[in-house]
């Protein structure tokens, strides 16, 4: 990943605290004439003064390299996987990385063996459905002593996508089925059959999660029930009572994270795409990225 | 519910996060800064710091702090008063350094945040300050460096996080820092300006710790100072390496008032004018450097008679040197002496005060001293009479005399008969006056210890003496010391050495335990304890001696005080970042990654690639890149395939591989060709 050309170095807040007590010793050593305290003012500056070619390279030589960040919900976090490579050959400590603009915390990195790397994951709540783009990637470091922050910018284009926050009737919309195959329904009552078991997508309810498998240590699973009604379900935009595009496409969203928990085949219409109906895994995100991507009122 | 509710008190009770690392790093930094506050804190104040630096350490695990603000707030009121009543006042040094470290203490029981971490230690650095300006002992000085490097360790410890990792990795980083920090305060200590800022403020009491004799030569006052191993002066003979001739008489001030045993000083001493002063032939002259410890008098020290003065003092009557300022602070200053008495004739003035005698003497000491001159003629006799009398009428030497008043010459010539070097010279020319020949006493110290590392003799308190002058016209003021009667061994020996013999023969007791001694006597505590003067020398005489007028001096001879300070600061500042970027671009050598041809080889071949169109993504492996431009390039997938497999067994082969690098370095420039 491309970084900016120079590293930024600017003084922290401790920095103040550092001038008081240089200060002090200052006005006490020329007062008192007094070469002992002369002598602890000069060894303090120039600790200070040697810290700071210290905190410059503390990353110098050190990248990082983004992953692809999983979509997530809107109102809810996004986690962007990103590993920070050092490629110098000393230990760097005290490393912290953070997205700027985006109200996360900084992730801190204790300690990067030389030519290793660490991967750190970046929280930040996820805002606006759409795609965004991460522009940079800030690193920082105060260490050794804390008295000056150096920060490297790093360019990105990685985006990543936020679905509509899903809200709305729960119910799947039975009268509007217009498969020709499909039995007419009054209700779409949730099965008992258990059909298996998909990834967790954030977002969803968590009352189907698979916990007892969470509980020997793996991932975190839905548990599938096929519904007794067969037929597949039309999720169409247009049809919609709302007034509001978003509102809209949150209900879509509910709908469509609800039917493929029942596995029934649904199909989506927007006034842009139309998606044939399916169910699984890659049509589940496929549905939901047509909704983020909805034109409209939509993130950067 | 009610369960609930205590579980979140107890929640917000526990959120300290300071990590214990650093935290024990400071801790040990503030009790290194404790040894040099000691003697000023209020006696209590030590003890609520370590109350408080234990308690935390219960505290910190358990997640408690001290969070209420009124009990804070009544904390604070409590110590601000125990304060004032131990000192009946806020005013001055000694209760602030208290407050101080009172506060240090309640900060410790409520910090709990990165930021008051940080006022922490900040405070700490402020407490060093205090400490340096309190005392400038060395052992009080190494002390507080090293809570300066400690403080620089929490630092490090705070920054690096708090995975675990090696205890020894701050201090590490630590010693680097200073060390590197080394060259550029030395430059600063030597070059950077010292502007004074004209507003002084003077710390209280310092001359209460100084020792020394007073002007004023009664019984009993030079015992006091028998005991004491505080340093006096030190001495180098510059010209001559080796001690002078004979037993060193270092001459600090002359008494002339006589109360019997108790003699005194003049108050304001007239300096000799320069014309009545005489100058011994030059090569008879010794040399001397010496180092004088404050003493808060104004007194200077000398070899037995220094002729030539230093600057800010003046020879005063009696030849001794006297400061034009009390001497506060460690002072150096070169000095001549000469062996040879001086003095050719006395005047009327001169010899009325020599023979001054108080109207308080007894008769049967007047009768003594009647003795004494009667049965010889001249005064030369006379002393050798009262010596034999001082020789054979059973005087004893000891440190431990028992009381005496001033009047008690009776009492010491008659009976008891037991003293110390101050008895015999009071008593000695107390019975000279008496019997017409003029005496004075000189209070100074005798002998001193040499040290080998250093090349220069250290004086302490303990080598404290008092000897006699007397007038003997032939000869001028001629040095009679009437200890020498008693104890022979006393001149030639220092103090501590003379007094160690004595104890092994079994005469005297001693204070000491006989352990003590005898561990004193090793051979290698006697070596560690030189190594330790030395440095304690060197010390005084290159750190605490470098003020700004000897730093003036320096800048004079180097030639760079034309231009004024600012121009000096600005040079200073250019040298010292120019170390700066030196010791950057050396770091960054050290870590830079090593050139790899086989990767740069490497990546020449993704570049070429990109140029044709199919460009490597930064997480791509070689493998996977070489299957997409294989299918992208169908023209040149055997080339593909053959560089891939070549860079692949050339990096990640285990063991050496037979392909040389110039190989793979043709078939890639061969990468064109196959477009």
């Amino acid at each position: 990943m491309k970084a900016g050309k120079f590293p930024l170095l600017y003084p922290t807040a401790s920095f103040a605290g550092l001038l008081f007590v240089l200060g002090a010793m200052w006005y006490a050593a020329s007062s008192q004439n007094s070469p002992a305290v002369y002598l602890l003012l000069f060894a303090l500056t120039a600790v200070f003064l040697v810290s700071i070619p210290h905190t410059l390279l503390n990353l110098a030589d050190v990248t990082i390299a983004p992953e692809s960040a999983k979509p997530a919900f809107a109102g809810q976090e996004v986690s962007l996987p990103v590993e920070i490579m050092n490629c110098s050959r000393a230990t760097r400590r005290g490393i912290q990385l953070v997205v700027p603009g985006r109200g996360g915390k900084r992730k801190h990195v204790d300690c990067i063996p030389a030519g290793k790397a660490a991967r750190v994951t970046l929280r930040f709540p996820a805002k606006q459905r759409g795609e965004h783009r991460i522009a940079t990637l800030r690193l920082t470091s105060t260490y050794p002593l804390g008295f000056v922050r150096v920060l490297k910018k790093f360019g990105s284009s990685q985006t990543y996508l936020v679905y509509p926050k899903p809200s709305g009737d729960p119910r799947l919309p039975m009268h509007r089925a217009r498969s020709p195959h499909s039995r007419p329904q009054t209700e779409l009552a949730e099965g008992d059959d258990f059909a298996g078991v998909r990834a967790y997508v954030p977002g969803e309810s968590q009352r189907h999660i698979d916990w007892r498998a969470v509980a020997r240590g793996q991932p975190l699973m839905t548990k599938q029930f096929a519904a007794e009604a067969e037929g597949s379900v039309h999720l169409d935009f247009s049809a919609l009572r709302f007034h509001g595009a978003e509102e809209r496409l949150s209900q879509l969203a509910l709908w469509v994270i609800e039917a493929e928990r029942v596995r029934r085949p649904y199909s989506l219409r927007l006034p842009n795409t139309e998606i044939a109906p399916a169910v699984g895994e890659a049509h589940f995100h496929r549905c939901l990225r047509a909704l983020s991507l909805f034109p409209g009122k939509e993130g950067a | 519910m009610s369960n609930s509710r205590n579980s979140r008190r107890t929640q917000q009770w526990r959120d300290t996060t300071i990590p214990r690392r650093p935290l024990l790093w400071l801790a040990a930094a503030l009790l290194f800064t404790l040894p040099a506050l000691l003697g000023t804190l209020a006696s209590w104040v030590p003890f609520l710091f370590l109350f408080a630096l234990v308690l935390k350490f219960w505290m910190e695990p358990r997640g408690y702090r001290l969070r209420s603000t009124s009990l804070k707030l009544i904390l604070m009121a409590l110590t601000l008063g125990a304060i004032f009543l131990s000192y009946n006042t806020l005013k001055g040094i000694e209760p602030a350094v208290s407050l101080l470290t009172v506060l240090v203490s309640l900060k410790i029981l409520e910090a709990h945040t990165a930021r008051e971490f940080q006022v922490m230690v900040t405070m700490a650095w402020v407490l060093c300050l205090c400490g340096f300006l309190l005392s400038q002992d060395l052992a009080i000085a190494f002390c507080l460096f090293v809570a300066f490097a400690l403080l620089i360790a929490a630092l490090v410890q705070f920054h690096r996080g708090s995975s675990p990792g090696a205890f020894w990795l701050p201090l590490a980083t630590t010693l680097k820092l200073v060390a590197q920090a080394a060259p550029v305060v030395v430059l600063l200590f030597l070059l950077f300006p010292r502007i004074n800022t004209g507003f002084q403020f003077r710390i209280g009491d310092l001359h209460a710790a100084m020792t020394g004799f007073s002007d004023r030569l009664s019984p009993g006052g030079i015992e006091m100072l028998a005991n004491s191993s505080d340093i006096a002066f030190r001495a180098e003979f510059p010209d001559r390496r080796t001690r002078p001739a004979g037993p060193m008489y270092w001459r600090g001030l002359v008494m002339w008032h006589c109360e019997g045993l108790e003699w005194r000083a003049p108050y304001a001493p007239a300096s000799i004018s320069d014309s009545s002063r005489q100058y011994p032939a030059s090569d008879k002259a010794i040399r001397q450097r010496i180092t004088i410890a404050p003493h808060g008098a104004r007194w200077m020290f000398a070899l037995d008679r220094p002729f030539g003065i230093p600057s800010g003092a003046m020879l005063a009557r009696g030849n001794y040197l006297y400061s034009v300022q009390p001497i506060r602070k460690s002072r150096r200053y070169e000095v001549l002496s000469s062996t040879d008495p001086i003095g050719k004739e006395l005047g009327a003035r001169e010899r009325r005060e020599a023979l001054q005698l108080p109207a308080s003497i007894s008769p049967a000491v007047r009768e003594l001293a009647g003795s004494l001159a009667a049965r010889n003629s001249g005064p030369r006799a006379t002393v050798a009479s009262a010596l034999q009398f001082f020789r054979t009428q059973g005087f004893r030497y000891s440190l431990s005399p028992g009381e005496y008043n001033k009047n008690d010459l009776d009492e010491f010539l008659f009976r008891r008969r037991t003293g110390f070097c101050e008895h015999y010279a009071a008593s000695f020319a107390t019975l000279m006056r008496l019997a017409g020949i003029p005496a004075r006493v000189v209070v100074g110290y005798l002998g001193g210890e040499y040290n080998d590392l250093g090349g220069f003799f250290l004086v302490r308190q303990a080598d404290t003496h008092a000897w006699c002058e007397v007038w003997i016209p032939e000869n001028g003021w001629t040095r009679i010391d009437p200890t020498t009667a008693v104890a022979p061994d006393r001149a030639s020996l220092d103090l501590s050495s003379f007094l160690a013999g004595r104890i092994a023969s079994g005469e005297m007791a001693t204070g000491r335990t006989a352990f003590v001694t005898q561990l004193a006597r090793l051979p290698l505590v006697n070596q560690i304890r030189l190594i330790w003067e030395a440095l304690n020398y060197q010390w005084d005489t290159r750190v605490l001696a470098f003020d700004a007028d000897v730093q003036d001096v320096l800048l004079t001879s180097l030639g760079l005080t034309n231009s004024g300070p600012f121009p000096l600061v600005m040079q200073v500042l250019i040298v010292v970042s120019a170390l700066l970027i030196i010791y950057a671009g050396w770091m960054q050598l050290q870590t830079r990654p090593r050139a790899d041809r086989i990767q740069a080889l490497y990546e020449r071949y993704c570049q070429k690639l990109a140029r044709i169109g199919v460009q490597r993504d930064p997480w791509e492996g070689p493998s996977d890149f070489a299957k997409r431009a294989a299918q992208s390039l169908p023209n040149a997938s055997e080339c593909v395939r053959q560089i891939t497999e070549t860079y692949i067994a050339l990096r990640y082969a285990p063991g050496p591989t037979a392909i040389s690098l110039d190989k793979f370095a043709k078939e890639i420039d061969a990468v064109t060709a196959h477009r």
